[in-house]
């Protein structure tokens, strides 16, 4: 299939089911809103090594959070609630409670809870105040601006998928980070997703597999333009000079494929004359992950 | 399950006890056999309907109708369902209840709430001593659910709460928030003598007039606007005086430090 001059392959993002939540963290104002929520999803591109995948979903003006300040709302998936209910522990309790003025609440309602601020609170020594409001308890820890507020419990959904992607091959790297910088502005305009890599883009794509037997995965040799030659099975052409990947997790399976919608319909529009020659995705052979998502589906003008 | 609709016949003479009455406990009785339901009236058991016209109802409530101040124990333990009574009600009511609502058009007697634990009860006249309190000889007053008074309330309110949100819409009486252990309770009028008297925890939140604090409380005037904030949200949608608290900003005292002092009494007075 070719629309604007843009090959699109007649292939599939191979996804998995992930847990994952939501938090709201608030502060003062947005700048420590984000401080907090960009520590908070730091070291998170990969379930790999990092334990989790996490990333801003959005910022919120302050009618949207239960404070009344500005906040940030941010997403969190792991492979397994317990991974993800440790993680939410490490992450909120030293890049949010150490954060200046934040507070932390739940961003989910449904599904199994985890401990939010339910552990958090014994930073306070004893001088920690429960407090039920509206339904729900919040821990008031005294710190050195004040006090942290966090909601006492945040829950967990197991209907998250991870591993959406979409692969940009492009004549040069110029070309290839703008088609990749341009598709996840348009993902990020869409609730429910993240997008974890660095800036939400990933250039090491990988392989399942290594010549090394203690490592699973390696670089996708398949799609590296330096092999384009040598490589035992190149997929790519002369035309393609640098591949950019796009990795998106989200709360159900019908956000990563919003996502991914929207990202092919900005990539498209950019046309072959932007240096964007053609737009894969990665997959496992379709026999690993439950969700698998076509291309030649979520392209403009395909029936959904 | 049918509802019931009590009407009271003539007023008894002495107290009582309807502890025994609730939609769960006819459930599967007919009107006549509703009237045969035996209370007490003070030491002598009398049928239901010897003091109520007994009528089924569709909505599944249970409707009080007239003078009821020298019943007792409406709504004791409820554990679910709606309890309308149109007029005063008498002590105990809803003592205990876990679940479910009761609003009473009227005044209640004394201990009403007292170890709620859940659940909504309103009250729309004024509510007697000891409200929300601890029954005699417990350990813990009112544990959960919200208590809404319109009217004023008397003295003692919230002696040894536990937990729960109880707002006054009138003025309290002496020793409110006494020995109180947690919880959130609001006045929107004027305090009694001896606010929060040997509390431990808790807020007690005072929107009228500046109460004589006691001399056991200190001011602690630091910034604790993520937790008003959460508070007052929450407080405002009850309406009237709390209204508009959201954009209202308390002075805080901490206290009572007889015991410990992690209690805080906020007024909004200046």
């Amino acid at each position: 299939m070719e629309l604007n001059g843009i090959t699109i392959d007649d292939s599939f993002a191979e996804a998995f089911p992930m847990k994952g939540t939501r938090l709201i963290v608030t502060a003062h104002d947005m700048t420590w809103a984000r401080h907090a929520a960009v520590a908070t999803t730091g070291f998170a591109t990969s379930v790999i090594a990092c334990g989790c995948e996490a990333g801003i979903e959005r910022e919120l003006s302050p009618d949207e959070t239960p404070d009344g300040r500005p906040g940030i709302s941010i997403l969190i998936f792991s492979m397994s609630g317990k991974e993800l209910a440790k993680q939410v522990e490490k992450r909120v309790g030293q890049c949010v409670l150490t954060c200046p003025t934040t507070a932390v609440y739940a961003g989910l309602f449904d599904g199994d809870p985890i401990a939010l601020g339910k552990n958090l609170r014994f930073f306070g020594d004893g001088w920690q105040a429960s407090k039920m409001i509206g339904g729900q308890r919040y821990w008031r820890v005294p710190v050195m601006d004040g006090e942290f507020v966090a909601q006492e419990t945040t829950w967990v959904t197991t209907k998250a998928v991870g591993g959406g992607n979409l692969l940009l091959l492009a004549t040069d790297t110029a070309a290839a980070l703008h088609a990749a910088e341009v598709a996840v502005a348009a993902m990020k305009a869409l609730p429910n997703v993240i997008m974890p890599f660095p800036g939400g883009v990933v250039r090491s794509g990988s392989k399942v597999g290594s010549r090394y037997p203690t490592l699973g995965a390696s670089t996708n040799d398949a799609y590296c333009p330096n092999l384009r030659e040598i490589a035992k099975q190149s997929e790519l052409g002369p035309d393609i000079g640098s591949v950019m990947e796009i990795v998106i997790d989200g709360l159900t399976d019908a956000d990563v494929a919003a996502a991914m919608r929207a990202g092919l319909k900005a990539a498209i529009a950019l046309g072959a004359g932007s240096g964007l020659k053609r737009i894969g995705a990665g997959n496992y052979g379709g026999k690993l992950g439950p969700f698998l998502y076509h291309l030649h589906k979520l392209v403009p003008g395909a029936a959904a | 399950m049918s509802g019931w609709k009590l009407t009271l016949k003539q007023a008894p003479a002495l107290r009582v006890d309807l502890r025994s009455v609730s939609v769960a406990a006819f459930a599967d009785l007919d009107a006549a056999a509703v009237g045969r339901h035996v209370v007490h009236h003070g030491n002598e058991a009398v049928a239901l309907g010897d003091l109520f016209t007994v009528a089924p109802q569709a909505d599944g409530e249970l409707r009080l109708e007239g003078d009821l101040s020298k019943f007792d124990r409406i709504g004791w333990q409820l554990a679910g369902g709606t309890i309308r009574i149109d007029g005063d009600a008498g002590d105990y009511l809803g003592a205990g209840m876990s679940s479910g609502e009761i609003v009473a058009s009227g005044s209640a007697g004394l201990l009403a709430a007292c170890e709620m634990s859940g659940g909504r009860l309103e009250i729309g006249g004024d509510a007697g001593d000891f409200a929300a309190s601890a029954l005699p000889g417990s350990m813990d007053g009112m544990r959960g659910g919200t208590l809404l008074v319109r009217g004023n309330a008397g003295q003692r309110f919230g002696d040894r709460m536990r937990r729960g949100t109880a707002l006054v819409f009138g003025d309290a009486g002496n020793f409110i928030a006494s020995r109180m252990v947690a919880g959130t309770i609001a006045v929107a009028g004027r305090l009694g003598a001896h606010p929060a008297y040997g509390m431990r925890r808790g807020t007690l939140l005072a929107l009228g007039p500046a109460p004589a604090l006691p001399p056991t409380f200190v001011g602690n005037n630091v910034d604790i606007g993520v937790f008003w904030q959460l508070l007052a949200r929450d407080l405002a949608r009850h309406g009237g005086a709390f209204d508009a608290l959201p954009k209202r900003k308390p002075q805080r005292f901490l206290g009572d430090l007889a015991a410990g002092g992690k209690g805080e009494l906020l007024t909004l007075s200046l």
